[in-house]
C-alpha cells in the first residue's frame, strides 16, 4: 500500500513536473502561437487529454448538409479495409485495421491509368526525362484535379449557393456554384476548368468542364485534355477527413474513365499563408534529362 | 515515470520540428544527383527566405584546395520550414552550421538540404528537402 501511495505521489509529481515544463517553453516559444502560421484553430473538437478528435463526427452546415469548411492536405496514409484494394492500388497487402501508404494521386488507380497509345507514350517520355519539362517546375499554374495531389494546402469554404476552394500555391482559387447554374455556353478553357455543384445525401458531387487542351495530370506527366469531363464526389467521413473519389472521364487521352480514391486530412492550428512560386524561382534552368549534367 | 518526460520532452521537441510534408515543386532527380551525398560545415554568408524554396549560402573550406567555397542550400518553402519552428532567426549570418544533403546535377556549389545542424547548440533543424517525396 504505501509503495503504491509513493508510486502514485511520484507518478503526479512527474505529471505535474511536465505540465509546467510543457508551460513554460510553450509560454517562452513566444513565436509557436505569435505567428499566424502555427495560430490555434478555433471550434476543434478534444479528446479528455487536449489533443484534437480527429475521429469526432463531421460539422453540418445549419442547413443539415456536411461542412466541408477546413484547410486540407492530401493523406496518403489510410485505413486498410476491406475494401480499399478495390478503390485504392496498394504496393503491399495490408490487414484491416492496420494503416497503409498508398500511392499518390493517378498513381493510385488500380491497374493503372487507361491511356491512349500517344497518351502513354508522351508520359513515359516526360518520365524519362524525370519530368524536367513539366510546367510547375516553371511556376506555371496548376490545375484541380493535380492541385489536389501536390502537398500545397486547400482551404475550403462555403458560402450560399457556392464552395471556394482556396490554394497557397501561386493563391489559386477554385468556385464550384451551387446555385443550380447550368454550364456557359462558351467554356474559354481555363486550367481548372467550370464547376457545378449538388448534394447527394451527404455526398458533394461536382461536375467540371473546360478543361485546357492539355495539362500535366501528374509529375510523371501524364496528361488532362480540354475533352475531359470531371465528377468529383466528397465526404467527410469524421472531423479530420475528407474523402474524394475523383473519376476522370477524357476520351481523347484514356481509353475508358478512370477514379482516383483519396482522403485529405484537416490541418489544424496554423493558416493560410500565400506562396507566389515566382518569387525566386531558380530550378528550373537546372533540370536535367538522365546522364545530363556534371 | 522515466517514459512520461520522455514523453514531455518528446512531445516539446516536435512542436519544434514537426515531421511536416515535404513541398516541392520539382522533380528531385531532375536536379539533384542522389550519388553525390554532401556533408558540410561552414557559416552562414546569407539568407534567402523566399518561395519557392529557401536558401542558405555557407563559406566552406576545401581541404584540398584550402580555397573559401560558397555554397547555395536549398531548403524547403518558408510555408513549411515555419510550420516544423523555424523562424527566419532560427540561424543568423555568421553561424557555423553543418549541412547533409545531395549535390545538383549541375556540379555547381549548390546543394539540396536534408537536414541542417547549429554547430553551437547542437540542435538539428528539418530542412524540408524534396529528396523523400518527390523523385
Amino acid at each position: 500500500m504505501v509503495t503504491n501511495e509513493t508510486d502514485r505521489f511520484r507518478t503526479g509529481a512527474w505529471a505535474r513536473a511536465a505540465v509546467v515544463f510543457s508551460v513554460f517553453v510553450l509560454t517562452s516559444s513566444a513565436h509557436v502561437f505569435g505567428q499566424w502560421v502555427t495560430y490555434p484553430t478555433p471550434n476543434v473538437p478534444r479528446l479528455a487529454d487536449g489533443q484534437p478528435d480527429l475521429t469526432a463526427s463531421a460539422p453540418r452546415q445549419p442547413d443539415g448538409k456536411p461542412d466541408f469548411i477546413g484547410f486540407w492536405q492530401p493523406d496518403r496514409v489510410r485505413d486498410c479495409t476491406p475494401d480499399l484494394a478495390a478503390r485504392v492500388r496498394l504496393t503491399q497487402p495490408c490487414k484491416p485495421g492496420e494503416k497503409v501508404t498508398v500511392p499518390n494521386g493517378p498513381a493510385s488507380v488500380p491497374g493503372g491509368l487507361p491511356l491512349q497509345p500517344w497518351a502513354a507514350e508522351l508520359a513515359r517520355k516526360r518520365t524519362a526525362d524525370l519530368s524536367k519539362d513539366d510546367p510547375h517546375n516553371r511556376c506555371q499554374p496548376d490545375n484541380y484535379p493535380r492541385t489536389y495531389w501536390l502537398p500545397h494546402y486547400t482551404k475550403i469554404f462555403h458560402v450560399p449557393g457556392e464552395l471556394l476552394m482556396l490554394n497557397e500555391w501561386n493563391a489559386q482559387f477554385r468556385q464550384i456554384y451551387t446555385d443550380g447554374r447550368p454550364f456557359p455556353e462558351f467554356m474559354h478553357p481555363i486550367y481548372s476548368g467550370y464547376s457545378t455543384g449538388k448534394w447527394d445525401g451527404d455526398a458533394l458531387v461536382i461536375t467540371t468542364k473546360g478543361f485546357r487542351e492539355s495539362e500535366w495530370l501528374d509529375t510523371a506527366g501524364n496528361p488532362i485534355t480540354s475533352a475531359a469531363t470531371m465528377t468529383e464526389r466528397i465526404t467527410r467521413p469524421n472531423f479530420g477527413t475528407l474523402n474524394l473519389a475523383i473519376t476522370i472521364d477524357d476520351p481523347k487521352a484514356y481509353t475508358k474513365p478512370f477514379t482516383i480514391d483519396m482522403n485529405m486530412k484537416i490541418m489544424i492550428d496554423t493558416q493560410m499563408i500565400e506562396e507566389f512560386c515566382l518569387e525566386n524561382e531558380r530550378d528550373s534552368s537546372r533540370l536535367f534529362g538522365p546522364g545530363a549534367g556534371k | 515515470m522515466r517514459t512520461r518526460l520522455t514523453v514531455a520532452v518528446a512531445s516539446l521537441a516536435g512542436l519544434l520540428v514537426t515531421a511536416v510534408p515535404i513541398v516541392a515543386h520539382h522533380s528531385f532527380a531532375a536536379e539533384y544527383d542522389a550519388n553525390k551525398p554532401i556533408n558540410l560545415t561552414g557559416t552562414v554568408t546569407k539568407i534567402e527566405w523566399t518561395n519557392p524554396h529557401c536558401y542558405f549560402y555557407i563559406d566552406v573550406k576545401n581541404e584540398e584546395s584550402g580555397k573559401i567555397e560558397n555554397w547555395a542550400l536549398e531548403l524547403g518553402n518558408p510555408n513549411a520550414l515555419l510550420r516544423a519552428g523555424w523562424t527566419p532567426n532560427s540561424v543568423k549570418i555568421g553561424e557555423a552550421v553543418t549541412v547533409e544533403g545531395t549535390r545538383a546535377k549541375d556540379g555547381t556549389f549548390l546543394g539540396n538540404a536534408r537536414s541542417m545542424i547549429l554547430i553551437s547548440t547542437g540542435r538539428k533543424l528539418f530542412a524540408g528537402s524534396s529528396q523523400t517525396t518527390n523523385p
